[in-house]
């Protein structure tokens, strides 16, 4: 196979062209990062330090942005009062599960939908597609009617059947995409050399490998940063990390210190998830876009 | 003991009709060569063995056991695929060990087989590579070397040298042809490579169009083509092809056109007569079973033109015009000759096929 170097030629307007690049670069990465700046040194002052900002225009008082003694108290203050320790494990075990059991359903199904030909093929697909084309709100209602029969409303179970019904058809597309890259002469090998069908799929799960974990980080995602599904159906007993930010709002007094601090316990373990599998994110989302 | 039979098999893709009641028996430790231009069925009738492909209808055995229902794993055959199909994360070293793997081999030997493949397939250096890392003659000696780390009960190869350099195919073909003799294993393998089965086959088997033309050994389908297309496919270079009409004077029965008049040996004519041959026919001869004469004196029956000559180092090819037609020449190297210059031509009667001009059926 040839080797996949792109070679550039220089010319003056090349030269021109990615000196823009550069600086929309740098506007595009301020833009990005200062919010989050603020709210991990806001998460650090307390309330007067909070507000002492600068003069608008007043480009050389920025300085006293920084000026503060910095303090833990916001993030004490979550994790022994507010409960924040029990709202992050209700995350993490909402947005886990619905990880694990989408992408398990997922790469099943998808496996099937891509080997197998059958009548109403296409149309199944389209179907399960479809679940995804009314924006959430529309069903959030009979959903609950649902869940509350059921019995599910304010459960984790509840929140990540939730969240499975809705990340499900994405990963039944998505992974159908990866499984279709994998020439099916791999498994006929596999087959010859004395697989059976399951040992041919486990064979071939290497080379989805990317795939499905580029899968499960966005499904960690959706449930981890959904607020609207969790303030319905988790409502009480799975309280998870946006509702219990949001709660933080509270009609006589604002705490922005703690909600900035919450801000930051919610951001960085997605941070982290996202360094930890960043290769195969890469990798995995390339694999897919283009057809051999 | 493995012989495969194939009864009546037919196969459908969709509407597409891929092989047609096709019947081979496959004898025990014989080497057969399924034959025939692209697309005319071989790799669907080999993936039907393989029971990587649903039998339309008809019936596969291996031995006494009807195998239409078998998975591939449990029919113990090793296959060289057209593609490659090798594994692209697994280096070249697991991918040739991968069968043993599954066979339960123990470590040292698995180690020991494949570097025996590797060595006969030249590719020792590169049992660390990735598929990737190889080039196209290289991957497929790769596919080679995992069928045959085994000893399966029926080799089944499907073009497992058509990339390869001339070189390398040549000395290819001896390693398998010594390999399987050797094994003594029952081998199918696909070409359509006239002389890969000419060189290694026990028997050929020769495709078009999905139907099977002709079963028998080189020998039978070279000298004894028993249609157009056979004696066409089989040869290098290809048979030449005259239409003539057959004309009776008296007892001498000949074949005529506007070139040419060779009258017909007694044998030939008793055969022309128990076909009741219509009048019209078509002329075979091999480029070996004529011969050529530069310039105007030649001395032989046929005049012709050159129309280009092309030196094969030993031997050479002359191309030569006759009216409209044209023939191939092949004799020992001589003067070359221009083209346009008159050439002489003779052939030997012996030789000759003589085809029936609408069904293409041999006559002889
Ligand atoms: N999966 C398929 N779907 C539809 N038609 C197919 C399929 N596979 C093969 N065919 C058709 O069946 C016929 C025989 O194909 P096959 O692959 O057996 O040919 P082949 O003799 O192996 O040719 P080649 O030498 O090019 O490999 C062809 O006309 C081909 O177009
Ligand atoms: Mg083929």
């Amino acid at each position: 196979m040839a080797s996949r170097e792109i070679v550039r030629y220089k010319s003056p307007a090349r030269s021109a062209f990615s000196v823009l690049v550069i600086l929309f670069l740098i506007i595009f990465f301020v833009w990005t990062v200062l919010p989050l700046a603020i709210m991990l040194i806001t998460s650090f002052k307390d309330l007067l330090d909070a507000f002492k900002l600068p003069q608008e225009g007043d480009w050389g008082g920025v300085g006293v942005m920084f000026d503060f003694t910095p303090t833990g108290d916001h993030y004490i203050e979550l994790f022994t009062e507010k409960h924040f320790g029990v709202y992050m494990r209700n995350s993490l075990i909402a947005s886990l599960g619905s990880a694990v059991v989408s992408v398990f359903l997922g790469s099943m199904a998808a496996y099937a939908l891509s080997r197998a030909e059958f009548r109403g093929k296409r149309d199944l697909l389209f179907w399960i597609i479809s679940t995804r084309m009314a924006p959430v709100v529309a069903v959030m209602v009979p959903l609950y009617v649902i869940f509350r029969s059921s019995g599910l409303v304010g459960t984790l179970p509840g929140l990540i059947l939730a969240y499975t019904t809705f990340n499900l058809p994405f990963a039944i597309w998505i992974l159908k995409g990866f499984f279709d890259n994998v020439p099916y002469a791999i498994e006929e090998a596999a087959l010859c050399d004395g697989c059976n069908r399951w040992q041919a799929l486990r064979m071939i799960m290497p080379l989805v490998a990317p795939g499905v974990g580029a899968f499960i980080v966005l499904c960690v995602l959706f449930g981890w940063n959904d607020f609207l599904f969790a303030s319905i159906i988790g409502s009480g007993g799975a309280k998870t990390l946006p509702v219990a930010t949001a709660e933080l709002v509270q009609p006589v007094k604002i705490q922005w210190g703690s909600i900035m601090a919450a801000g930051v316990i919610t951001t960085v373990p997605m941070m982290f998830l996202g360094l930890l599998i960043r290769r195969y994110l890469v990798t995995g989302l390339t694999m897919g876009a283009v057809r051999e | 003991m493995a012989t495969v039979t194939i009864t009546d098999v037919w196969k459908y893709y969709g509407k597409t009709m891929a092989v047609k009641d096709l019947n081979i028996d496959v004898r025990d430790n014989e080497f057969l060569c399924l034959l025939g231009p692209s697309g005319c069925g071989k790799s669907s009738t080999l993936r039907m063995i393989a029971g990587l492909e649903f039998i339309s209808s008809g019936d596969i055995y291996f031995g006494d056991v009807r195998v239409n229902d078998v998975p591939p794993k449990d029919r113990d055959i090793a296959m060289v695929f057209e593609n490659y199909a090798l594994y692209p994360h697994k280096t070249v070293f697991e991918n040739l060990a991968n069968p043993l793997k599954f066979q339960k081999m123990n470590r040292a030997d698995i180690t020991e087989r494949v570097e025996w493949a590797a060595e006969m397939l030249q590719i020792s250096e590169l049992l660390q590579r990735k598929p990737v890392e190889l080039s196209g003659g290289q991957k497929q000696r790769t596919a080679i070397g995992r069928a045959i780390v085994r000893e399966p009960k029926v080799f089944l190869f499907d073009e497992p040298i058509a990339h390869l350099d001339a070189k390398l195919r040549s000395h290819m073909r001896g390693e398998l042809k010594h390999l399987q003799r050797r094994l003594e294993t029952t081998t199918i393998y696909v070409t359509h490579d006239q002389l890969e089965g000419m060189t290694m086959a026990d028997r050929i088997a020769v495709m078009h169009e999905g139907v099977l033309q002709q079963l028998g050994t080189p020998g039978d389908i070279y000298n004894h083509p028993v249609n157009e297309f056979v004696a066409g496919f089989v040869g290098e270079p290809p048979m030449n092809f005259l239409d003539c009409r057959i004309e009776r004077v008296g007892d001498s029965v000949s074949l005529v056109n506007d070139n040419i008049k060779l009258v017909l040996g007694g044998d030939q004519v008793r055969r022309l007569e128990e076909k009741s041959a219509a009048g019209e026919v078509r002329l075979g001869i091999r480029p070996d079973d004529l011969s050529v004469e530069m310039g105007r004196d030649h001395g032989f029956a046929i005049d012709a033109k050159i129309f280009v000559t092309e030196p094969l180092g030993g031997d050479m090819l002359v191309d030569a015009e006759l009216g409209k037609d044209r023939v191939t020449v092949k004799r020992k190297i001589a003067e070359m000759g221009q083209p346009g210059e008159p050439c002489g031509i003779s052939l030997n009667i012996e030789k000759l096929h003589v085809f029936d001009r609408e069904s293409g059926e041999a006559i002889f």
